[in-house]
């Protein structure tokens, strides 16, 4: 089948949408309207057309078990893990190079993220060597904290962690807490312990139960600019 | 009517006016598209209150896809975990927010539909009520000045074409299932179908 005649798209699109397609039509159609957004976005106006045909439709409340299994499937928010050992040492070797590499991908997570003042600001997007975000930090004024949340998730074995860093100036790093890169989870901090306006936070490799020496020990993996 | 009939369709007398949608009080486009874009940002709150006040409008399009009510909650709990973590992509400059979550909603009840390979069979009552509705047979005297632009377009096309689009919208059928239903060659079926959203797209847009 050619799906480059406007024809054929502006059908499949309705039929789509109205769903008339059989199994196998249906998910090849599915297929190319990921790779096609202006495929996607004729199935947008179908559904807007015929959208009024569910008006009639009658609200019937469900059961209140539907909810509950949502809610049980929402990543789980918790608070940073406290570290085993604390102690400090001196640890500067922050990557700031790759933040300005970063810098264009950096406007890219920024501006495809939701208006600020609907449930939190953002104040750093942690990004790898290559300007690969990691985990991006938001701020909620409300609450007084602020939510890491994994933008991919990261298998790492039982034997280690990752551990977050607050940089200011020229101190040391102070050591944050321990989280995984789930997107099953979100870690939250009090707002209190980010640094301020220009500092960094960092995440680190670490042995399961944090850095033993209170600086990071394990590769820097990812670090963000707080806005 | 049980409640897990899909008669929602055929509620337009005495119902629902057909082509205005039917909100619960204070939840306009406006809050809902605030609630979106706080589920975008994580807010649990938002996300509850969301579904709060779309979830028995949505419930109640799914159970007349999907017939069962087993298949419908399952179809609403995907539809709100795909809402929670696709939230981002809703732009309120582009489309409404019911058409944006009954689109999530119909696109995974009719993946079920497809799915399964016996579906629950038999033509309910509201079927073949939708049926005469859709043949042009009832009294439109009750819906006059309201109709819809959508019904409106719907009126232009011959009757088979117009009870297929509705149909086919109202139960996701395919060609096949429209085709034992009417009956109807399948062939016919299609070009029904071909020249019916044709119509209604040049009537809706022009």
């Amino acid at each position: 089948m050619r799906y480059d005649d406007p024809q054929l798209r502006e059908l499949l699109a309705g039929e789509y949408v109205l769903g008339t397609l059989p199994a196998r039509a249906r998910a090849r159609f599915e297929r190319l309207m990921r790779a096609d957004p202006e495929l996607a976005r004729l199935v947008d106006l179908w559904s807007a057309r015929l959208s009024p045909l569910d008006a009639p439709t009658r609200p019937e409340p469900p059961p209140p078990r539907v909810w509950q299994a949502i809610e049980a499937r929402l990543p789980k928010v918790v608070p940073l893990r406290p570290r085993w050992h604390e102690s400090v040492r001196v640890w500067r070797r922050i990557a700031v190079g790759a933040l300005a590499a970063a810098a264009a991908l950096l406007i890219f997570v920024l501006t495809s993220l939701p208006p600020a003042g609907s449930g939190g600001r953002v104040v750093a997007v942690l990004m790898d060597k290559g300007g690969t975000a990691g985990w991006i930090a938001t701020l909620n004024p409300r609450k007084g904290e602020v939510v890491l949340t994994a933008v991919r998730p990261q298998a790492i074995d039982q034997a280690h962690i990752f551990e977050l860093w607050a940089i200011s100036g020229r101190g040391p790093p102070k050591p944050l807490g321990l989280m995984t890169a789930s997107l099953a989870e979100r870690a939250t901090l009090p707002s209190a312990a980010l640094p301020p306006e220009g500092g960094v936070l960092a995440v680190s490799l670490e042995p399961a139960g944090g850095s033993p020496t209170g600086a990071p020990t394990g590769p820097v993996l990812y670090t963000g600019k707080v806005l | 009517l049980t409640a897990g009939d899909p008669a929602g369709m055929v509620a337009a007398k005495g119902g629902t006016p057909f082509g205005a949608m039917a909100e619960a009080p204070g939840t306009g486009k406006g809050e809902l598209a605030a609630l979106i874009a706080g589920t975008a940002a994580g807010d649990r709150r938002a996300f509850a209150a969301l579904y709060g006040a779309t979830s028995a409008k949505l419930f109640g399009v799914a159970l007349r896809i999907l017939r069962r009510r087993d298949l419908a909650e399952e179809a609403l709990q995907e539809s709100f975990i795909a809402v929670w973590q696709r939230a981002r992509s809703f732009d309120p400059e582009k489309g409404e927010p019911m058409t944006w979550l009954i689109a999530i909603l119909r696109h995974r009840a009719i993946d079920q539909l497809r799915r399964r390979a016996a579906r629950v069979e038999g033509q309910g009552q509201s079927e073949a009520a939708l049926l005469t509705m859709a043949a042009g047979e009832d009294s439109r005297a009750d819906r006059g000045a309201e109709l819809g632009a959508l019904e409106r377009c719907l009126e232009l096309l011959e009757p088979p074409a117009r009870q297929a689009v509705m149909l086919a919208y109202a139960y996701g059928f395919t060609h096949a299932e429209l085709a034992a239903r009417l009956p109807a060659p399948i062939g016919t079926v299609k070009s029904w179908i071909r020249r019916g959203l044709e119509r209604l797209k040049r009537c809706l847009d022009g």
